[in-house]
């Protein structure tokens, strides 16, 4: 066990960064709006963090840098991320569908080549020497606040999904002429949904900022737009599960999965050579298949709801009958 | 302004292009009276609905809700007014289920925000159990209750509708606009609807302007009646007057 965290420790952590990176893009789906601007507070959370701990925080030596002013950072970067986010949600949040996505691509790329070309963000080597707080080779330990972070996160959109702010959102998603003719105010609740995943992006880029060592301008790109997209496509976009269990697995299969695969012992040494060099290839061809097969993702809401009738068929059977008398009244 | 006017349309006109789909439409609608809207296909009664509920802007004119000026309101603000809608082709939360559907409606009567929603801090408990009992009693209310967990777009043409009054119900409306309630409903249903109508009318003390084709409901309905051909208001009275009105006989028959 302690040989699989020693080789796989920082892909255990990235999974856990990948859940929230993927929650930070469903909270606006949730709220019909497909926006992929996540990468650009990712990136903007870790240059908060960066700046931070290399230039106010300083004096601590490499390995033993503080957990709590980590903590302090994520909070800072969640809330500058939350300004980005209310300033520009507004302007673009009118527009809708791929437009929306077009325009929250855009703004992901103004950044990077504003970073880029900042002296005081490190222009392209970026900045480096982040300090650590663990003496680390592994990163697993990182663990510690990839997790509360993930869990948290987790636990805050399933509470909101149940809660009046969630079924506003939910309500625009299904149908926005129908939603604002129940009194809800459709642009409030987009921004409003895109700023907290905002503040869920910017969080993460905090923390990987640490866990990286270096932050610069090649984080937090529209590849990564890309991949946290599929994220909730994969894991299903319609339960909040979906984007955890989709960012942990995508992350896992060519890291953990194909590889583990590839060292079965007795393995045709041809097919295992194929899975390790070409587990990028594997990897887009199962998200391919993944997204022919389940279409809702994997994840969906119906899956618990089945499982629950057949837990209690009874109750099932206790409903089914008035349904009927009332069909053919 | 009289207390007894509940929604004055002042010289209304709605123009699509070229088309004329509402054209200088005035007419003023009484408290806790129903009122009917009808007209041949095309002849601009959902985009008057859809004018009075700020869905579509009116080229011209004016419109009162209760003395305020709504002309330039967007929909969320007209419906926090009291105005409630339902929608000629059904406009339900589909994937959601029917209490879920009523629940939403109830946006407006609460308050919790994010954080009360997500920790579980007052008010937000006491409000999610408040808006569901009162979704299942207005689920009760319209026949609905026992399949309240069912996903609304299983359901039938008619209990959708069903399902949209409810919702509508849901905002504690002073004022409720139902575009024709009744299509997709069978003759039992039909009927069955006309007396529902009176009865929320009384318990809700409601105000009803209502869109029909299906005229025995609406003569037997509506206390007043306004006909509506290619966008104009051609007749405005007591159901008995409009049936007899020339301009009516040649819009709904021809010459």
């Amino acid at each position: 066990m302690e040989g699989f965290f020693s080789t796989y420790g920082a892909a255990i952590v990235q999974m856990a960064l990948a859940g929230v990176l993927a929650l930070s893009l469903y909270l606006p789906l949730m709220a019909g709006q497909l926006s992929l601007a996540s990468p650009g507070f990712y990136a903007v959370g870790g240059y908060v963090a960066a700046l931070l701990s290399t230039q106010v925080f300083t004096g601590y030596p490499n390995g033993s840098y503080p957990i709590p002013l980590i903590a302090l950072e994520m909070i800072v970067a969640g809330v500058i991320s939350a300004i980005f986010a209310i300033l520009i949600g507004i302007p673009s949040l009118r527009l809708r569908g791929i437009y929306l996505a077009l325009a929250t691509i855009a703004f992901v790329e103004i950044l990077r080549v504003f970073a880029l070309n900042q002296p005081w963000l490190g222009g392209a080597v970026g900045i480096y020497n982040i300090p650590q707080p663990f003496f680390s080779a592994t990163r697993v330990e990182y663990l510690l606040l990839a997790l509360p972070l993930l869990l948290g996160a987790t636990l805050f959109v399933a509470r909101l999904e149940r809660s009046r702010i969630g079924r506003a959102f939910i309500a625009l998603r299904e149908d926005e002429l129908a939603a604002s003719a129940m009194g809800i105010r459709p642009t409030y609740y987009k921004v409003l949904a895109f700023t907290i995943g905002a503040i869920l992006a910017g969080m993460a880029g905090a923390l990987n900022a640490h866990i990286l060592n270096t932050w610069n301008a090649r984080q937090g790109t529209f590849d990564l737009a890309i991949l946290i997209l599929a994220y909730v496509l994969v894991g299903g976009s319609r339960t909040f599960l979906g984007p955890v269990i989709g960012g942990a697995f995508l992350v896992a299969l060519p890291e953990i999965i194909l590889r583990e695969v590839a060292g079965t012992p007795g393995l045709n040494p041809v097919i295992a050579t194929f899975l390790r060099d070409g587990r990028l290839i594997l990897f887009g061809v199962l998200i391919a298949v993944s997204v022919f097969f389940f279409p809702y993702g994997l994840i969906t809401p119906n899956l618990f709801k089945r499982r629950k009738k057949s837990a209690e068929p009874s109750v099932e059977t206790a409903t089914a009958a008035p349904k009927v008398s009332r069909g053919e009244l | 302004m009289s207390e007894a006017i509940v929604l004055e349309v002042r010289h209304i006109t709605r123009r699509f292009g070229g088309l004329y789909a509402v054209d200088n439409v005035s007419f003023a609608v009484q408290r806790g009276e129903i009122f009917g809207l009808i007209g041949p296909n095309g002849a601009g009664k959902t985009t008057l609905f859809n004018v009075i509920t700020g869905m579509t802007p009116p080229t011209h004119g004016e419109l009162f809700y209760e003395g305020i000026n709504i002309t330039n309101k967007r929909p969320h603000e007209i419906a926090m007014l009291g105005v409630a809608r339902t929608f000629q082709n059904i406009r339900l939360f589909g994937t959601l289920t029917a209490l879920e559907n009523v629940m939403i409606a109830r946006h407006i009567h609460t308050k919790s925000g994010v954080l009360e929603g997500v920790l579980g801090l007052p008010p937000a408990p006491q409000e999610e159990r408040a808006v569901r009992q009162r979704a299942m009693e207005l689920l009760e209310l319209v026949g609905l209750a026992e399949a309240a967990e069912m996903q609304a777009r299983n359901f039938s043409y008619g209990d959708q509708r069903r399902l949209e009054i409810a919702r509508a119900l849901a905002l504690e409306p002073k004022l409720l606009l139902l575009d024709e309630p009744a299509a997709g409903m069978n003759q039992n249903e039909k009927s069955a609807l006309s007396a529902f109508i009176r009865s929320i009318r009384e318990q809700f003390n409601l105000t009803i302007v209502l869109i029909e084709h299906y005229v025995p409901l609406v003569m037997g309905l509506c206390d007043r009646i306004a006909v509506l051909n290619f966008g104009q208001l051609i007749a405005l009275g007591a159901p008995e007057a409009v049936q007899n009105d020339p301009a009516v006989i040649e819009a709904y028959l021809g010459e």
